[in-house]
């Protein structure tokens, strides 16, 4: 029932300028696909090819193993969701879930029973015969929903969504999103900036900058090992570092001060020693101690935050970092306090100081299977 | 709050100003109507002698049947030419689009009158199109007058209108709509009668009626070019100055009836406007695109037609301005400078200043009161500040010419001895536009957060200081740019101008068409070429003010 999509080199061109130069990607059967990157990325742009609002100026799009290249929208039967919603405003709820099925000759029974169904799904029987200016967001936004799945399109595309919602409608819709996804179990791509709704409701993503993909993966893999500095900093919060690289008995090392050093078992080969590499650290891969081992420092702030507490800290060299220690630690570090930080090296990423990539042994531009 | 409770605060005293203004300039001769058109003057008794008079002579409701006629049909006619100009230049790549949109204001903004003289000098019964057709085929062709002129007319000074607020209405479509009927499988036709049309007809409805209360209280259209094809506006006109000092309770019957007319169009306006609307505000608006083929051919080539339509009159008077008459009255054929000549140094100049001195007074007055009264309405609101909120919509009800002659009534004898005096033709002019100031500066007042001023308040200022150093500042872009467009609609008033005028305070609008009734089409022209540059500076100045190419309506 579900389907692929296969980019296949595809190219975007607005007048003079590509703004996408041969991207291709693979989205398999009843995955929720996500495309995530800064305003200006080219994901809308890449989203409004596959439906067929842009138009593909290279390369190709296939569903199902079917090009769409030509196909015009109307005929695509994709369903999509949009930013704003587009809700119809001149008709009723229950109307804009009809409006895709009126022009597919269905009987009136079977219309009655899918629009039913849907509206069960998405939880908004109750509203059916309101006006859309009568509903809140969240609620507009399940009519678009089901609006679009309604018709029974062989994929969901969905523009930021969320983005017109409160912080803790989001949070709700998105599950909503996930839930009702799995149980129609249809293939969707899904845009946004918002790197942890990217995180929590994706099988895999596709980060996403200046028109090229910089990684596909699964959540887990794209936060653990970023395949570059941009995605390590795109997602979540990392603290990068400069730092030398050493071989000492055929042992790899990274130096991060005059003092202190740690081994490296995960680096790639062509890590070769003597150079300068960039060192990503996020908060809760520091460690601080009271050996006086590590990174010397001097808390400069602290935050409680209840499940942990964040550190800033100076760093002797000069760089500030943030450190998050979890709440069972024993207690609060005063501010001015000096700290000793040492990193866990299974968990930091290195990457070459020139073209800013990992030499972590695992990850990359493609996915870790 | 302490200052509210104090009974003759700055606010409770304006209030109650501006209620005397409104009583003796709007209640009083409106009472007055309403009186003479029931009341027998000699025995004093009620009566309906003239409202029934009007009914049973056909030559007299036939007016009103012929108001509706040319009304229904100019409305129509500049529907369909109004709704698919809006379509195009929102929808394909259109050459000079820039300077189209501000073709199509101008011709809005200049008074129908122009239109009707310019449109006889091109096909009226000695039009230059009139002959060269008749020579060219040697037909007996007679120009075009009455209905047919009267609605050509019309159509074509009202279709902007329609087309502002189509345009503005698409505008606010946002696309989205229109791409997620097309996910759902809708051809381009379908989304057109699915989505788009059904999401403007508010916007058609609103904009219809609008063009409906304009068309059927003008005057200067009909009266010039309707030769015997009588509306209402005409005839309450020509019965009120036919029976000078005679019967006026007929004249005020007929002032009665029009109000009646005028009243139901506006009241069913009203109900149009607050039932079907959609709050739309678009994310990402309808593109403009470049169409190729024969498309595109039509598309220009209709949107140029229309345009130069539209624009001809103002050709048509700057050009014949420029032409040698004879007599004042036959072209020669040669260029010359002698109709400026002659307004500007052998007729009464008198008429320019006027025209100039008395809309900036009347201005004035507009912007002081507008901005007072909505502040008061917006922000005072008490029982007084409600009636003043009420009356103040009265206006809209009123024709030029009712109002005219209302004035004529109320101000002819004691107590209120003003008829011939400019103060007459400046309050005429401040009745007939404040209510557009007034609903422009409440809207303008809307967005302006109360915070803001309670800021000032908590900082120390007092009240009144604080509507002269935050409120009034703030609201000065708007109100300014409003009052230019209020600017230009008064120096074109001539229906209530041509009744209240004296030789002293007449105005160029009221030369013009006495102009043109002798005959003395050179000097019209060289009038209404003064009147349309006036505009077209005004609307210019508008622009360079609000920084946009766009005028509110």
């Amino acid at each position: 029932m579900s389907v692929s999509i296969i980019v296949d080199n595809v190219v975007k061109k607005f007048e003079d300028t590509t703004v996408i130069d041969k991207l291709s990607l693979q989205i398999k059967p009843g995955e929720l696909f996500t495309l995530l990157g800064p305003s200006g990325c080219g994901k809308t742009t890449l989203l409004r090819m596959i439906i067929g609002f842009n138009s593909i100026d290279g390369g190709s799009i296939r569903i199902a193993d079917k090009e769409v290249n030509h196909i015009p929208v109307s005929k695509r039967n994709m369903g999509m969701v949009f930013q704003n919603y587009a809700i119809f405003p001149h008709m009723s709820v229950k109307d804009n879930i009809a409006f895709g099925l009126k022009n597919r000759k269905l009987g009136k029974e079977e219309m009655e029973k899918r629009i039913n169904d849907i509206l069960r799904v998405v939880h908004i029987e109750k509203y059916k015969d309101r006006m859309p200016d009568k509903l809140s967001g969240g609620q507009q936004q399940r009519v678009a929903l089901a609006r679009a799945i309604v018709i029974h399109p062989e994929v969901l595309l969905m523009d930021e969504p969320l983005s017109n919602l409160d912080a803790k409608l989001r949070v709700e819709m998105r599950n909503a999103i996930r839930s009702i996804q799995q149980q129609v179990g249809i293939t969707t791509v899904y845009v946004t900036h918002d790197q942890e709704e990217a995180l929590a409701i994706s099988d895999r993503i596709a980060v996403m900058n200046g028109g090229v993909i910089q990684q596909i993966g699964t959540p887990k893999s794209i936060y653990e090992r970023p395949a570059n500095i941009f995605v390590s900093k795109f997602i979540g919060t990392s603290n990068v570092m400069k730092a030398t690289l050493k071989v000492e008995n055929g042992e790899k090392y990274i130096q991060l001060s005059d003092t202190y050093q740690e081994k490296m078992a995960n680096l790639k080969d062509q890590a070769k020693p003597g150079g300068t590499v960039l060192v990503s650290v996020r908060p809760q891969e520091f460690m601080i101690n009271e050996e006086k081992v590590g990174l010397k420092g001097k808390v400069i702030r602290s935050m409680f935050l209840g499940i942990n507490t964040h550190y800033f800290i100076e760093l002797e060299q000069g760089e500030e970092v943030e450190v998050i220690q979890d709440a069972d630690a024993v207690e609060l570090i005063p501010e001015g306090a000096t700290v000793y930080l040492k990193v866990k090296p299974t968990k930091i990423n290195v990457f070459s100081s020139e073209d800013e990539t990992t030499l972590i042994k695992v990850g990359g531009i493609n996915e870790s299977k | 709050m302490k200052a509210n409770k104090k009974p003759f605060n700055i606010w409770n005293t304006s209030t109650l100003l501006i209620l005397c203004i409104f009583l003796l300039f709007i209640a009083f001769p409106l009472f007055l109507v309403l009186k003479k058109s029931v009341i027998d003057p000699g025995t004093g008794q009620f009566t309906f002698e003239y409202l029934s008079k009007f009914f049973e002579r056909k030559f007299y409701w036939i007016t009103i049947l012929n108001s509706f006629k040319v009304t229904v049909a100019a409305t129509l006619l500049s529907m369909v030419i109004g709704l698919p100009l809006a379509y195009m230049m929102r929808k394909v790549k259109i050459k000079g689009s820039k300077v189209i949109e501000i073709l199509v204001i101008i011709s809005y903004i200049s008074p129908p009158f122009i239109g009707a003289y310019a449109w006889i000098q091109l096909l009226g019964r000695r039009g230059v199109v009139t002959e060269f057709v008749n020579n060219l085929f040697g037909t007996q062709f007679d120009g075009i007058y009455g209905f047919a002129g009267i609605v050509l007319v019309l159509s074509l000074q009202s279709f902007p209108l329609i087309y502002l607020y189509i345009s503005g209405a698409l505008k606010n479509l946002d696309n989205s709509l229109n791409e997620a009927a097309e996910s759902l499988g809708y051809s381009n036709i379908q989304r057109m009668f699915k989505i788009i049309i059904p999401l403007i007809i508010p916007t058609m409805l609103a904009s219809a009626l609008l063009v409906f209360m304009r068309v059927i209280a003008d005057f200067g259209t009909p009266m010039l070019i309707g030769e015997g094809y009588r509306t209402i506006p005409v005839l309450i006109y020509t019965q009120f100055m036919s029976e000078v000092g005679g019967n006026d309770g007929f004249a005020a019957a007929l002032c009665m009836i029009f109000i009646v007319v005028t009243l139901v169009l506006f009241l069913v306006q009203r109900i149009v406007a607050s039932r079907f609307s959609y709050s739309m505000s678009a994310l990402k608006p309808m593109s403009v695109e470049k169409v190729k083929g024969y498309k595109n051919i039509l598309s220009h080539a209709f949107v140029y037609f229309v345009v130069l339509l539209a624009i001809l009159p103002q050709l048509v008077v700057t050009f014949t301005s420029f032409l040698e008459t004879k007599g004042g009255q036959v072209y020669t054929g040669n260029f010359s400078f002698d109709n400026y000549k002659n307004i500007l140094f052998m007729k009464n100049t008198a008429v320019i200043w006027n025209t100039y001195k008395m809309g900036i007074i009347a201005i004035i007055i507009i912007v002081v009161l507008g901005v007072l009264i909505s502040y008061l309405t917006v922000r005072k609101k008490n029982a007084i500040t409600n009636i003043l909120d009420t009356v103040s919509m009265f206006p809209f009800i009123i024709p030029g010419s009712v109002l005219g002659i209302s004035f004529i009534f109320a101000f002819s004898d004691k107590p209120f001895v003003l008829s011939g005096t400019v103060l007459i033709m400046v309050m005429s002019f401040v009745i007939r536009r404040m209510p557009y100031t007034i609903r422009s500066s409440t809207a303008i007042i809307g967005q302006i957060s109360p915070s803001l001023e309670e800021a000032a308040i908590s900082l120390g200022a007092s009240e009144t200081k604080t509507f002269r150093k935050v409120v009034v500042p703030m609201m000065m872009p708007g109100v300014m740019a409003g009052a230019i467009m209020s600017w230009i609609t008064v120096i074109s008033e001539l229906s209530s101008s041509i009744i209240l005028y004296t030789s002293g305070t007449q105005t160029l609008t009221v030369s013009i068409y006495t102009e043109v009734i002798r005959g003395n089409y050179g000097n019209a022209s060289a009038y209404s070429a003064i009147l349309t540059v006036t505009s077209i500076i005004s609307l210019l100045l508008f622009f360079k003010l609000t920084g946009k190419r766009e005028v509110s309506v």
